[in-house]
């Protein structure tokens, strides 16, 4: 109603003053009008609740010792630097970040130069080739340990076979499970950083390649000297976007393993999540959260700042 | 296209079939045994050899499944319409206008998507739970928002910042509203956007998992992946459901995104994205 009655007014002064231009009053409140709700929403549901987490992060509030928080000041992060499980976990969220980078990118770079060509199976594929990345979590980590499982996983059978698995899955062993589910956090990612190297390398004008062979370059050396530079800041923005999404991972690990066998897969998500649901401490889970936040803005800058000195 | 041989065309083409078949096994699989008889996932080999429904009709009679399907139907659906009704002013907005902390507004909602849900989880429950709130859809729906509207936005303003200025402008002269405008030149011309940003929340919210997982714990408000996990009996779950119940989560799923590809691709490119 209220947009209404502005916009009356709108097509008044306009009406009035026959001008198209765009310094008249009502419009100056208009835009805050159309972007208001949308501002609203990112301020409920980003802004508010890390403000929250830190004053949080402060209290005293232990569900089974005292039930209301009270002003705690730093007792969560003494806690937090004591625990020694919750640094192994941060430990292995580090392998787990690095590691799904590493296959990302270890799949994408030679699929990326596959796909990039004008064949209709090229370009049939490279719609296709989606389909990990948008297929829902819940999904995959089912499927992947229905392909793992020791009674029926044809995946199972294969790895059984070359000698990797023993009689029981590999999500039974600690150090397996980890690898196996840092492999498949990494093919659900592949696809995105596949897209982005895929503009990247359309973008790369034929007439370098051409000047290049002309000269006399070889394949190699043109890979080397032209495609490797003209992707490069690709590689990290995305790099670093994937990261961020891998460092803040919970669904795989959990839908698979629960963090086990033995903490192998807790990666710091993980706990997290049980610091709240199952100890019932949200308060020192806050203090997790706020902590992951600080370690990886440290990181992102240490990454952003090693590619600007290269 | 530089020259290339037809040979080595065909040779690099067949490489990328057996590339993306690889890729895409493990999907196929899910697929496949959702329509296999269960003994023959068990012990009938890796082709399949009979094709069968009752997976899918054996989920489908159970009541906890389906109000599961109906619940994750109507948080979608809704998810779509607020995300599109918040997104398309505010992108209108940014385009078209210049006003005081413009840039700074546009800053915080593309913010708004690079912010993992792990990262807001803990503050969120503990909020949600204080509004008591807790197994409720509009919750739910609530911390959906933040999945797709950020890309909604940004997706949108690349569509409207495309239409010259003019077409509103001559619109106006004629005594148009600047409301009426939008709603009568440029909401037609990016209608295809519109529905692609709309189908691209409903998609995220369907397949949620995390928001859910913390947020809702009674049966009769579970979605779909929380019901997926529920078919997990330990003393008798049959492979065969649990995989038809990942195929009716993941198809639409593949189906709309597939279908909106185009405009899609871009945007993900443009706003970083939500996994």
């Amino acid at each position: 109603m209220d947009m209404a009655a502005r916009q009356e007014t709108v097509t008044v002064a306009r009406a009035a003053s026959r001008s198209p231009g765009r310094s008249l009053l009502p419009d100056r409140w208009l835009p805050y009008g159309m972007i208001g709700p949308a501002v609203f929403v990112a301020f409920a549901i980003a802004i508010v609740p890390l403000c929250y987490a830190f004053w949080l992060s402060l209290q005293e509030w232990y569900m089974l010792r005292q039930p209301q928080p009270k002003w705690g000041g730093l007792i969560n992060y003494r806690a937090l630097l004591q625990d020694t499980q919750l640094w192994a976990s941060f430990g292995r969220t580090w392998i787990w970040t690095l590691g799904t980078v590493f296959v990302e990118l270890l799949l994408a770079m030679p699929i990326a130069l596959l796909l990039n060509r004008e064949t209709a199976i090229a370009r049939t594929a490279s719609a296709l080739i989606l389909l990990p990345w948008v297929t829902p979590f819940i999904v995959l980590g089912f499927g992947w340990r229905f392909l793992l499982d020791s009674d029926v996983g044809p995946i199972h059978s294969f790895l059984h076979l070359i000698g990797i698995a023993g009689d029981s899955s590999v999500l039974n062993d600690p150090v397996l499970a980890f690898a196996t589910i840092i492999f498949i956090s990494g093919w659900k990612g592949t696809p995105f950083l596949v897209i982005a190297l895929l503009a990247a390398l359309k973008s790369i004008p034929d007439e370098l390649y051409e000047a290049a062979e002309v000269d006399g370059a070889g394949a190699w050396s043109r890979f080397w000297h032209i495609t490797v530079p003209s992707i490069q800041n690709t590689v990290v923005t995305v790099g670093l976007v994937l990261g961020i999404l891998a460092f803040y991972s919970f669904d795989l690990p959990w839908i698979m393993t629960k963090g086990g066998p033995q903490d192998a897969t807790t990666i710091v998500g993980i706990a997290m999540y049980k610091a709240v649901f199952l100890d019932l401490r949200p308060a020192y889970a806050a203090a997790i959260s706020i902590v992951m936040l600080v370690l990886l803005f440290a990181a992102s800058m240490f990454a952003l700042r090693a590619r600007r000195i290269d | 296209m530089r020259r290339t041989s037809p040979l080595r065309e065909a040779g690099l083409d067949a490489v990328t079939l057996v590339v993306l078949f690889l890729l895409l096994v493990p999907i196929l699989w899910v697929f496949v045994a959702s329509v296999r008889p269960e003994t023959d996932i068990t012990g009938g080999g890796l082709w399949p050899q009979r094709l069968t429904f009752v997976h899918y009709e054996a989920i489908l009679a159970k009541k906890p499944f389906l109000i599961a399907l109906k619940n994750s139907l109507i948080v979608g659906i809704v998810v779509a319409i607020i995300t599109t009704a918040l997104a398309l002013p505010a992108a209108y907005a940014l385009s078209r206008f210049r006003f005081h902390g413009r840039d700074f507004f546009g800053l915080l909602i593309l913010g708004t998507q690079m912010l993992p849900s792990l990262a807001v989880l803990v503050p969120l429950v503990v909020i949600v739970r204080q509004l008591g709130l807790t197994n409720t859809l509009t919750a739910l729906i609530f911390t959906h928002l933040a999945l797709g509207m950020p890309i909604a936005v940004w997706m949108l303003k690349g569509y409207i910042d495309a239409i010259p200025k003019e077409l509103e402008e001559a619109a106006m002269i004629d005594g148009c509203s600047r409301v009426g405008a939008l709603t009568r030149i440029v909401i037609p011309l990016i209608r295809p956007a519109i529905i692609a940003v709309g189908t691209f929340a409903f998609v995220l919210s369907w397949g949620e998992y995390l928001m859910a997982l913390a947020l809702i714990s009674k049966a009769d408000v579970k979605t779909l992946p929380l019901a997926l996990q529920g078919l997990f009996d330990p003393y008798s779950f049959s492979w065969g459901q649990v995989m038809a119940g990942g195929t009716i989560i993941a198809l639409p799923a593949i189906l709309l995104f597939l279908i909106f590809r185009k405009q899609l691709v871009g945007g993900l490119l443009a706003g970083g994205v939500k996994g």
